[in-house]
């Protein structure tokens, strides 16, 4: 056990500043993810064919390549006129690979939502995208939490994969430094798994509270 | 002014024609209302009731004919629909009323969004509204905590927020206990005196007798019969419509 807390104590400015870094890329990533992901549910539920076939597009796209890859092209592969910072194209991949599956999932929730309710707003002179805005996506979103829940806690795991692929000092690669530096591998994966459990472990709770706060008697 | 038309026709529909796929719903249907009428719509299950009462308002498009709401043509407004619809009501079987929002924000939602008007003035209406239904307590409460009388009723003032022209009702009691349906049917009868154009498609005859101006029957997607109640009931030509009445009245 002394091993464990040794570990800690001797790294701990690292292993918080890596966590911040895991935070900041987990942040941006899920704005981007919901922002692009709720936009992408709506392009697919619009009448018109050729709006929907530029949501399904997308989620085609982004869903069937492996997030290491769009990590590669957004870093490595676009002309050097839009070169993002390692950081900003971490999470630029991760919240669009992710915003695929938050398409589907508030897509879901929108068929949830009764014919009748969208009946009932076009009868008030709403338009179809405000009813969309003010009465589908509303009551869609509280439907999908707990499915929201479970991919941003997927989401929060697959940014493991940044640092390695693009040279981010997060929680990830600072636990492979310490380990190098250590040869205390265990030790330093340890610490990094319960950085990651801080995070997943509260947004299970977030999810929860938002579950119940929200949630659509019937 | 498309409104200002010189008779008092408020909806016109002309040799209206709806298929779903090979099924005709609607079959050649003329029909003229006039201000301030109210009009119960009553057919067998499937005739078209509610598809004509959605042609009306632009939920469906129409294959043939044309339907003019107060002079302007529904079937070809394009993005005028919208405004079109601001001015027709519509009470649903199923109250369709929506469940994330506080009965009052059900009613205040049209006026604010839709109308622009200030969030005190919507208030101030929907609490009025809420008065006229019976349930001003309720104005805090979610729809689901309510009985389906009192979500009808809401739904009521939710359509009536907008200062509508015409108030369409599709079953609205159908899907009401026993003991609620007066409750609804009271607040509709009152509208009726005070004036309001409605078409109400119903198998409430007690209502029909007692409220309405016309009775129309739909049989099959055609309107087989259109006179004032007492007509309808003493001297019924279709065979269908006499179906109906003798089953009501042997009810
Ligand atoms: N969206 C739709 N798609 C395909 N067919 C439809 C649709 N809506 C209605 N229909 C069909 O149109 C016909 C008329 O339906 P409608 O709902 O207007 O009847 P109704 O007179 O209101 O019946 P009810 O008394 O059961 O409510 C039915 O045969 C129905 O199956
Ligand atoms: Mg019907």
């Amino acid at each position: 056990m002394g091993e464990f807390w040794g570990v800690l104590e001797r790294y701990f400015p690292e292993f918080v500043s890596g966590f911040f870094v895991t935070l900041r890329l987990v942040g941006i990533s899920f704005a981007i993810a919901m922002s692009v992901g709720v936009v992408i549910a709506a392009f697919r539920v619009t009448p018109a064919k050729w709006v929907q076939r530029i949501g399904g597009t997308y989620v085609e796209i982004f869903r069937n390549i492996p997030l290491l890859v769009l990590l590669f092209i957004l870093f490595y592969g676009l002309p050097s006129e839009v070169q993002f910072s390692r950081v900003t194209a971490g999470a630029l991949g991760l919240g669009l690979y992710t915003a695929a599956y938050v398409g589907e999932a508030v897509r879901s929730g929108v068929f949830a939502v009764g014919q009748g309710q969208i009946d009932a707003s076009l009868s008030l002179g709403f338009s179809y995208r405000d009813t969309l805005r003010r009465v589908v996506l509303p009551q869609a979103v509280r439907t999908v939490i707990p499915p929201l829940g479970s991919l941003f806690i997927a989401m929060t795991k697959n940014s493991a994969v940044i640092g390695g692929a693009l040279q981010v000092q997060d929680l990830m690669m600072k636990a492979r430094g310490i380990s190098a530096d250590t040869f205390q591998t265990n030790e330093a994966f340890f610490w990094a798994a319960v950085g990651y459990l801080l995070i997943t472990v509260s947004l299970t709770f977030v999810v929860r509270n938002l579950e119940t706060r929200l949630a659509i008697r019937r | 002014m498309a409104g200002a038309t010189t008779n008092g026709h408020l909806v016109e529909l002309e040799s209206v024609t709806k298929r779903f796929g090979d099924n005709v719903v609607l079959d050649g249907v003329d029909l003229t209302i006039d201000r301030g009428q109210a009009v119960v719509v009553a057919g067998p299950s499937g005739s078209g009731k509610s598809t004509m009462l959605r042609c009306i308002n632009g939920l469906e498009t129409i294959d043939e004919g044309d339907v003019r709401f107060d002079g302007t043509s529904v079937a070809s407004a394009g993005k005028g629909i919208y405004a079109l619809r601001a001015e027709m009501g519509m009470v649903f079987q199923q109250f369709n009323l929506f469940p994330h929002k506080t009965v009052l924000q059900n009613i205040t939602l049209g006026p604010m969004q839709v109308k622009g008007l200030s969030e005190e003035d919507a208030k101030a209406r929907a609490t009025k509204l809420l008065e006229r239904v019976g349930i001003p307590e309720k104005a805090k409460s979610f729809p689901a905590d309510l009985s389906g009388g009192q979500q009808q009723r809401v739904a009521i003032a939710r359509a009536l927020a907008m200062e509508p022209k015409l108030m369409l009702f599709d079953e609205p009691t159908s899907a009401l206990d026993p003991e609620m349906i007066r409750e609804v049917l009271d607040v509709m009868r009152d509208l009726a005196r005070e004036g309001m154009t409605m078409i109400v498609v119903t198998h409430e005859m007690g209502f029909a007798r007692e409220v309405c101006d016309r009775i129309v029957f739909i049989d099959d997607g055609k309107i087989v019969e259109d006179a004032p109640p007492n007509e309808f009931f003493t001297q019924t030509k279709s065979d269908r419509a006499k179906e109906f009445v003798d089953k009501i009245i042997h009810h």
